[in-house]
């Protein structure tokens, strides 16, 4: 069993980082053996919730057990093999490869690599949102205790070995979905891939995982994948580009009538700045409009270019989208990290998940003790819980019980 | 035969601009038909198509130049004949020299030399001179397996596929060519006249190294051999191995890789000439032993180098002197070659410093 580090762990502790909280529990350990009990469940009754595609025996499958072992390089016949294999284990985390092999059992460089799916990966951490400071949690490793907001050091023993718990609002996804668009876009309008190409997924924790069904690209090498990630990044790009340079000065100047085709990252650049490229020439009116503007910012032009690169820049996980032998969350199972499902977003607009990725089933009450005063909204509901016993819907105590901000009774 | 090279293009255009083209393979129809041999190099017969390569080589060589003309003075199936033939003397000439800077040197020049004759194609050809066209899109499709298209909405911009443009090996060599730094629009990398025309010098460099070094000889004709020895004399003599460093000075390990580079007659990017230029007028170098190291580059141009370092040592332009640039700038632009011994520093001129101060 091996590299762990192409493993997709999404939201946190990538690169293998991730253990699972179950790793040290006891056998008798209640939160370990319930969930892993409506997990069974789950997959047992909605089995067909489970995305699959055609010939999943040239991929790879890897599993992460509630005891924190990880089985990787596994492959199956059939559905129902795999079926068998998820209801008898019932894992905390499923995997899949995007990738397929001749061999998806043997190691690495021995499997046989076919071709993959093209794959970016947004991940909510990555944006830095302001509100995710103030509402995430932190978890001291050392005393237990769980602060709200993001603090260097733990408000009941001091430590600093302190762990993050996202609890993504609406307006994280709404970020999220807009970062989704973003990127989208770019893939649209500068690599020409058809919307019909693309499929969006829910993580089931605090991302989104951007998937690119295209034969043009199914076999291109990781080196080229990394070209297309720092495209979408805007890393490196230069501002010569643009048609505009540094003159004896160092003052960036446009150079007039110079002829560009006015597409890609320059269009989109100009476009922002409110700048208007007539022709693909950069003629008066531009030089007059670009004028106004180093007046008006102060010169500045350099740090306007780089602040407009930075926001139409597609915040993606380089590192995903350029590993061709990375194992992915299967799409319809549940994520360990939320007890939320990573779901097919068909409408991003209307895709709310706090409603569409909550599992099937799981209406029925159980009674949780939860560590702290806190409100979750799941398929339309809100819940207050209060420090101590909660009576609540299954759903929602896995979500308490899988952010580790409560435990079943 | 004793000579095979693999040739598999079907180019369907005038004599006259086969003999611009000696590496396509309908131009080398035109040796195969009259069954040429190359033991016929060691007729008298020949020699003045030998003479002719070899001037051009030495002139590659040793002043870094290109006065090549082609003799348009004949008939055209003889023009293309010779042509094709001068090729092929001057890349057996290269292979017995089996000298690596010697093979990329050649490669550079003569590649520039086909730049040149398909930018004056290009620019003399009207606007819907078809033929023209037909050329570079053979040329790309056949020999480098990309296809180009003509945009057909803005003049005189070409598009490839994205994918097949990251074929190319400078897609990843240099910055301004990496895909970030193209215009991409609707799956297609566009390219103006100009750079249409530089993606085609770097692949036909690639692919002249790559025949010489695949060449397969059984045994290469005396004549040949006697030049071939010659000039790889006087190579040796003007390029002796670079000097090895006094024993108490240290050479950081980003510049030895340079060094490294010009002995093996890469040619180096922009931001490698400028740490080299920086650290060798740091390390207070005469402008004479800098020109003497940047001579073994292949593309030297003794007047453009000689004012470029004097511009960084701030005698020439705006009088400023440029510093060595720091680790971190180095590292961005993937020069640094990190040791042990760059332990705590942030600047490859502290390794130099330390040394000295022991």
């Amino acid at each position: 069993m091996s590299d762990t580090s192409s493993f997709d762990f999404n939201e946190s502790g990538k690169n293998g980082k991730h253990t699972s909280k179950y790793q040290n529990a006891e056998p008798d350990d209640k939160n370990k053996n319930w969930l892993e009990g409506v997990f069974r469940r789950y997959y047992f009754y909605h089995y067909s919730q489970i995305e699959l595609g055609e010939l999943i025996n040239e991929h790879e499958f890897g599993f992460r057990l509630f005891d924190g072992k990880i089985r990787r390089h596994l492959a199956f016949n059939d559905k129902k093999e795999l079926y068998a294999y998820i209801i008898k284990f019932s894992p905390s985390d499923i995997f899949y490869s995007s990738s397929r092999y001749q061999n998806p059992k043997a190691e690495i460089d021995q499997k046989g690599w076919i071709g993959s799916d093209l794959i970016f990966d947004i991940d909510g951490k990555d944006l830095h949102l302001e509100c995710a400071q103030s509402h995430n949690l932190v978890l001291c490793r050392d005393c237990s205790f769980i602060s709200k907001g993001i603090i260097p050091k733990c408000a009941g023993c001091n430590s600093t070995r302190l762990q993050i718990i996202d609890m993504p609002c609406s307006r994280c996804i709404k970020s999220l979905t807009g970062e989704v668009k973003k990127l989208t876009e770019i893939l649209k309008d500068d690599f020409g891939i058809v919307s019909e190409s693309i499929f969006i997924y829910f993580s089931g924790n605090n991302g989104y995982h951007i998937h690119v069904v295209d034969k043009n690209f199914y076999g291109i090498s990781a080196q080229k994948r990394s070209a297309f990630a720092q495209y979408l990044m805007g890393k490196g790009y230069l501002i010569e580009n643009l048609g505009i340079r540094k003159n004896t000065d160092g003052v960036l100047t446009p150079m007039h009538n110079k002829v560009q085709y006015n597409q890609g990252w320059r269009r989109r650049i100009f476009d922002s700045m409110h700048l208007p490229i007539q022709n693909h020439r950069i003629d008066d009116k531009f030089v007059k409009k670009y004028v106004r503007m180093l007046d008006a910012k102060n010169n500045n032009t350099n740090d306007i270019i780089s602040t407009n690169i930075f926001d139409l820049s597609a915040k993606i996980d380089p590192n995903v989208t350029m590993d061709i032998h990375r194992i992915f969350r299967l799409a319809g199972s549940i994520n360990s990290k939320s007890g939320l499902i990573k779901a097919f977003c068909k409408d991003l607009d209307s895709f709310n998940p706090f409603v569409d990725a909550c599992f099937v089933g799981g209406d029925s009450n159980v009674k949780i003790d939860s560590k702290l005063n806190i409100k979750i909204s799941l398929k339309g509901k809100q819940f207050s819980l209060k420090p101590g016993a909660n009576t609540i819907p299954e759903y929602v105590a896995a979500y308490v019980v899988c952010k580790g901000i409560g435990d079943i009774q | 035969m004793c000579y095979v090279i693999k040739y598999n293009l079907v180019v369907r255009f005038g004599n006259k601009d086969l003999a611009k083209y000696p590496f396509l393979k309908e131009a080398f129809s035109y040796i195969v038909k009259y069954d040429f041999k190359l033991e016929d190099l060691d007729s008298r017969d020949y020699q003045h198509l030998i003479d002719k390569a070899t001037k051009k080589i030495e002139q590659y060589l040793f002043f870094g130049k290109c006065e090549y003309q082609i003799n348009y003075s004949k008939t055209h199936e003889t023009i293309v004949q010779e042509e094709v033939i001068i090729f092929i003397i001057s890349l057996l000439l290269i292979k017995s020299i089996s000298i690596q800077a010697v093979t990329k040197k050649f490669a550079l020049l003569e590649s520039m030399r086909f730049e040149k004759y398909l930018i004056s194609d290009l620019n003399t050809a009207n606007q819907d001179d078809k033929t023209i066209k037909l050329i570079l899109y053979k040329i790309f499709e056949d020999l480098f397996s990309t296809k180009i298209l003509l945009e057909v909405d803005i003049y005189n911009f070409y598009k490839i596929r994205i994918t097949d443009y990251l074929d190319h090996p400078i897609a990843f060599q240099e910055k301004e060519w990496n895909l970030v730094n193209r215009t991409l629009h609707n799956g297609f990398v566009y390219l103006d006249g100009t750079e249409i025309v530089r993606l085609f010098r770097n692949e036909l460099y690639l692919l002249i190294i790559d025949r010489i070094q695949k060449m397969s000889i059984d045994r290469i004709p005396d004549t040949i051999m006697a030049i071939s020895k010659s000039i790889k004399k006087r190579w040796e003599q003007m390029h002796p191995s670079i000097n090895e460093p006094a024993y108490n000075v240290v050479t950081p390990p980003c510049i030895q890789h340079i060094y490294d580079q010009i002995s093996k007659g890469e040619n180096l990017p922009h931001p490698a000439r400028l740490l080299l230029g920086t650290f060798l007028i740091y390390s207070n170098k005469t402008l004479e032993e800098m020109l003497d190291l940047f001579k073994r580059l292949p593309d030297f141009d003794e007047k453009i180098t000689r004012y470029q370092l004097e511009h960084l040592a701030g005698k020439k332009g705006s009088s400023k002197r440029y510093y060595v640039p720091s680790c971190e700038k180095i590292k961005l632009e993937n020069l640094c070659y990190e040791t042990r011994i760059c332990q705590g520093i942030s600047n490859p001129i502290q390794l130099v410093r330390k040394k000295s101060d022991i």
